[in-house]
């Protein structure tokens, strides 16, 4: 089927970025707004789940699974600020419901059309921001579940190489986990901390004055360390710079 | 039940397909890295140069020619001409006046000679085998270790045992190195510190 | 957290020689392998292959057993069974004393330490010469691998040299790394020479053959097993491949996944006893088989982990074994595959702190040569402890509070909402002190959150 002309597209927000910084949101409804989308935020939507699913409390995932399925399914697309949450919808949700027979094909049908929102905005709509002026230097972070489990590498790239004026100054490595984990780094505080530490070290190094990536706990887990450290690198999620809200405040900034 | 019967019974029969066929299946084109056959001495002279293998080399005739190359090799690095060699009658053939030979390898042996199977230019390495006329320990005692190598061929799998397997068959691609210490890459840890190779070119 | 986990993770933390040191060594096996990666036509495709490779051999295991046992028998080898790493050990040692041995030569296996075969060997009176570098340092220190690749990695060249220096027979004396590695040589050479019997594991068992491989880079299994009078294997159940060529496809993935060689150094095929006329090799060759719960994983839905070749990439680039070290895990195997080997081995209840301290960030499975989902089975371990209900109770009713309002959407905004607004009071920007979440602004700062959700705004009409 081709995709409609305007799409229907479901804004399933992420618990994170509902409480800690809705600006993602709203960047997110921006830039699929521009890129031809009608979007809908679902009333029904809470959390993927994650915490549940990484915890080992499968029966409580596929719980917080099918419900989300439900109040997600009804649109052409979903689309997710979050590699992380897209991942868990796409690749989990199925794994999870794949001995329920009334939920599995549901679960398949709602992967098939879940898109992390940069991927979406590059792969399915062709769309470069247009207008959008940021003269800065800025980093890029890989976070782990858009990168291994949706290949979400140059789709955000392809998009931040449109924005006037900003540059992009390669992260020594870019692919290497931050420490963040989700409840990891609160299970684990020492050893988090340790591995956050040579992150922030190496995004220190680059010289940038921003730091992006797609996922807000990964940014939360980086900006706070740099911030902790004393270092003058500001973090912004990607899409917020995207859709022309990189002369806000940085994520630990008041408005 | 004996442990044996009970690991079996655990394991449960085979899957119930041709066994040999689903193995061989397995191995149709298998990944390797490229080797042009008509380059088959240039590829292994190369890799007998990488950090990793780090032989050295010279090119003779034949097995008439090897005790001129020990000679050379011994004058080169100040040994006595004073080696242990298997009793290999090819190397026999040859005249080894003026050198010293000894079958049996002292524990502190300074330089012990092998004749391999062949070399393979995939890898850089010597196919060895035991044998009557090929034993097995001079080759992993002696500092220096000087390996003839009559014949080539392009890959691993070129190089595996057709008949019933030797006791010991075993694929040298170095020296007795170690990097148990910081990383740090040390040859001669326990045998061979320097490896050779002498190519008999007509022999191929 | 387990408390016994803590201290381990807290002393590798603040143990400032071990992080440098584990950055050297796990650091060049990272750039090695990947220039070695990079160099070779399709690694993806050969990933899945050894993949395929090792899952049909999984799959019958039971009838390449039986074959492998009539090759090695036909070549004139022994082989042996044991259910257990008890039964395992037993074996060898009934060996060791029919052979009257006094010392033994023992080349570095996983599988000998995973059955504690160094501590059996001591109980039972026999003197135990590790031959690899590596362990005879840390049998030296007393203590265990830290690694399945580099044993030592955890020591530094002053420590080893202080081990050399006080067991030597004639010490380095000058101090670099070329000279104390010549000490052990001078001193392993003789005790190896002389001892009665030589004990190795298998990188593979080779069923067509008969034969047993061994991969080394210091020639020390050659060394040690060719003049006792008797050799030992032991190895894991699932060391089998079909024929050879199966065996040269591991070793081409098995060498680049751990050194980034394209070959390790010394590659050799045993294949039974001495033959007439020989020269040298054992008289006897003795072949244990070990499946201490290897059956069980197959049969519990750990089968994919049995394709494991021991590399140890997972390790050198998993995130937390950088920082923690090999001993931090507190099993044989460390990193992400001994997370999910050591609570098979060892029982989940005290070892569930490895499947949960891993952040999941999938690196380990990129690198696996036989492309495990460590990830996916670190999971399944973590859902057993929770269905077991191993998980404690303050996460345990944390997360069932938050399940509870995750299902109501409406109380969840609810929730969230006076959540927010008591937050308001802490202030805006950042926060450095938060109630409950210690953990996290011990080491870092928290952003406060918004003064409103974004559905709250977004129900009151904000858009941009």
């Amino acid at each position: 089927m081709p995709a409609p002309d305007r799409p229907r597209v479901a804004l399933f927000v992420t618990c994170l970025v509902d409480l800690m910084r809705p600006s993602i949101g709203f960047a997110s409804i921006a830039a699929l707004e521009d890129a031809g989308c009608e979007v809908i935020v679902p009333e029904a939507q809470t959390c993927c789940g994650q915490p549940a699913l990484n915890s080992g409390d499968r029966s409580t995932a596929a719980d917080i699974a099918r419900r989300t399925i439900a109040a997600l399914e009804g649109h052409d697309a979903v689309v997710v600020p979050s590699g992380s949450c897209a991942a868990t919808i796409r690749v989990h949700y199925p794994e999870i419901l794949e001995d329920d027979p009334a939920w599995f094909p549901r679960a398949q049908a709602l992967a098939a059309k879940t898109w992390e929102v940069m991927a979406y905005l590059d792969e399915v709509r062709g769309w470069r921001p247009t207008n959008v002026d940021l003269p800065a230097t800025a980093t890029y972070h890989d976070s782990c579940s858009g990168l291994r489990e949706l290949g979400i590498k140059h789709q955000p790239r392809r998009l931040l190489a449109a924005v006037g004026g900003l540059g992009l100054t390669p992260l020594a490595g870019a692919e290497t986990c931050c420490g963040f984990g989700g409840t990891f780094c609160v299970k684990y505080p020492a050893i988090s901390n340790a591995i956050v530490g040579e992150k922030a070290a190496a995004i220190d190094a680059t010289g940038a004055q921003l730091l992006l990536a797609g996922d807000l706990g990964c940014l939360m887990n980086m900006a706070g360390k740099l911030h902790r450290d004393g270092s003058p690198v500001r973090a912004f999620h990607a899409v917020e710079i995207l859709a022309g809200m990189g002369d806000g405040p940085a994520i630990g900034e008041t408005a | 039940m004996s442990a044996r019967d009970a690991i079996l019974a655990a394991l449960g029969p085979a899957s119930g397909d041709d066994l040999d066929r689903a193995a061989a299946a397995l191995l149709i084109d298998p990944e390797r890295p490229p080797v042009d056959p008509t380059q088959l001495e240039e590829t292994f002279a190369a890799r007998l140069l990488l950090p990793s293998v780090a032989a050295s080399y010279a090119a003779v005739a034949g097995f008439a020619d090897v005790p001129a190359a020990i000679a050379a090799y011994c004058a080169e690095h100040g040994l006595p001409r004073h080696l242990c060699a298997p009793p290999d009658p090819r190397l026999d053939a040859a005249d080894w006046s003026g050198i010293d030979r000894h079958l049996d390898p002292a524990p502190d042996e300074p330089l012990a000679l092998a004749v391999a199977e062949c070399g393979v230019a995939e890898t850089g390495s010597l196919v060895m085998r035991t044998a009557p006329t090929a034993p097995m320990l001079p080759n992993f005692l002696a500092l220096h270790h000087v390996v003839v190598v009559p014949r080539l061929v392009a890959y691993l799998e070129d190089a595996l045992p057709t008949e019933p397997m030797p006791r010991g068959y075993y694929w040298i691609t170095g020296v007795s190195g170690t990097t148990d210490i910081e990383g740090t890459y040390v040859r001669g840890a326990h045998g061979p510190r320097y490896l050779h190779v002498i190519r008999l070119i007509s022999e191929n | 957290m387990t408390a016994a986990f803590a201290a381990r993770v807290d002393a590798a933390l603040a143990d400032p020689v071990l992080k440098i040191a584990v950055e050297r060594t796990a650091g060049t096996a990272e750039a090695k392998r990947t220039l070695a990666v990079d160099a070779f036509p399709d690694f993806e495709a050969a990933r899945t292959r050894a993949a395929a490779i090792k899952d049909h051999v999984v799959a019958n295991l039971g009838a390449y057993l039986e074959r492998f046992e009539a090759n090695a028998t036909a070549a004139g080898a022994t082989v042996h069974w044991a259910s257990t790493a008890q039964e395992a050990c037993d074996i060898v040692l009934a060996l060791c004393r029919q052979a009257k041995a006094k010392s033994v030569a023992r080349s570095k296996s996983m599988l000998g330490e995973e059955i504690g075969l160094p501590h059996a060997l001591a109980e039972a009176g026999i003197e135990r010469i590790e031959t690899d570098l590596a362990e005879h340092i840390i049998q030296l220190a007393g203590e265990r691998p830290s690694h399945i690749i580099w044993p030592a990695m955890h020591k530094t060249r002053e420590q080893v040299s202080a081990l050399f220096k006080a067991s030597h027979h004639a010490p380095h004396e000058e101090e670099t790394i070329a000279a104390m590695a010549e000490s052990a040589r001078r001193h392993l050479r003789d005790a190896m020479l002389g001892a009665d019997v030589g004990i190795s594991g298998a990188n593979f068992l080779v069923a067509d053959t008969g034969a047993v491989c061994t991969v080394t880079n210091e020639g020390n299994a050659e060394l040690s097993l060719v003049p006792p009078r008797m050799h030992i294997v032991t190895a894991g159940i699932e060391k089998i491949v079909p024929s050879m060529p199966h065996a040269v496809h591991l070793l081409r993935m098995l060498s680049r996944s751990a050194t980034g060689a394209p070959l390790s150094q010394y590659t050799t095929f045993y294949t039974g006893p001495r033959r007439p006329g020989d020269r040298d090799g054992p008289a006897e060759m003795h072949i244990v088989l070990v499946d201490n719960g290897r059956t069980r994983m197959r049969r519990e839905g750990l089968a994919e982990m049995l394709r494991c070749i021991r590399c140890g990439a997972c390790m050198n680039h998993c995130v937390v074994f950088r920082q923690i070290g090999g001993h931090a895990y507190g099993g044989t195997y460390p990193g992400p595959m001994g997370a999910v080997l050591t609570p098979a081995i060892d029982g989940l209840a005290a070892s569930r702190d490895l499947p949960n301290a891993c952040t999941l960030n999938g690196k380990c499975q990129e690198v696996c040569p036989v492309r495990i989902p460590l990830p996916t089975l670190l999971r399944g371990w973590r859902e057993k402890s929770w269905r077991e209900g191993l998980e404690p109770a303050s996460v345990r009713s944390g997360l069932a509070l938050w399940a509870w309002f995750a299902r109501r959407p409406r109380l969840y905004r609810a929730a969230t909402a006076t959540a927010l607004k008591s937050a308001r009071l802490m202030g805006g920007g950042w926060l450095s002190r938060l109630p409950l979440a210690g953990g996290w602004t011990r080491h870092r700062d928290m952003p406060a959150p918004a003064p409103k959700s974004f559905m709250d705004q977004y129900r009151q009409g904000r858009r941009r």
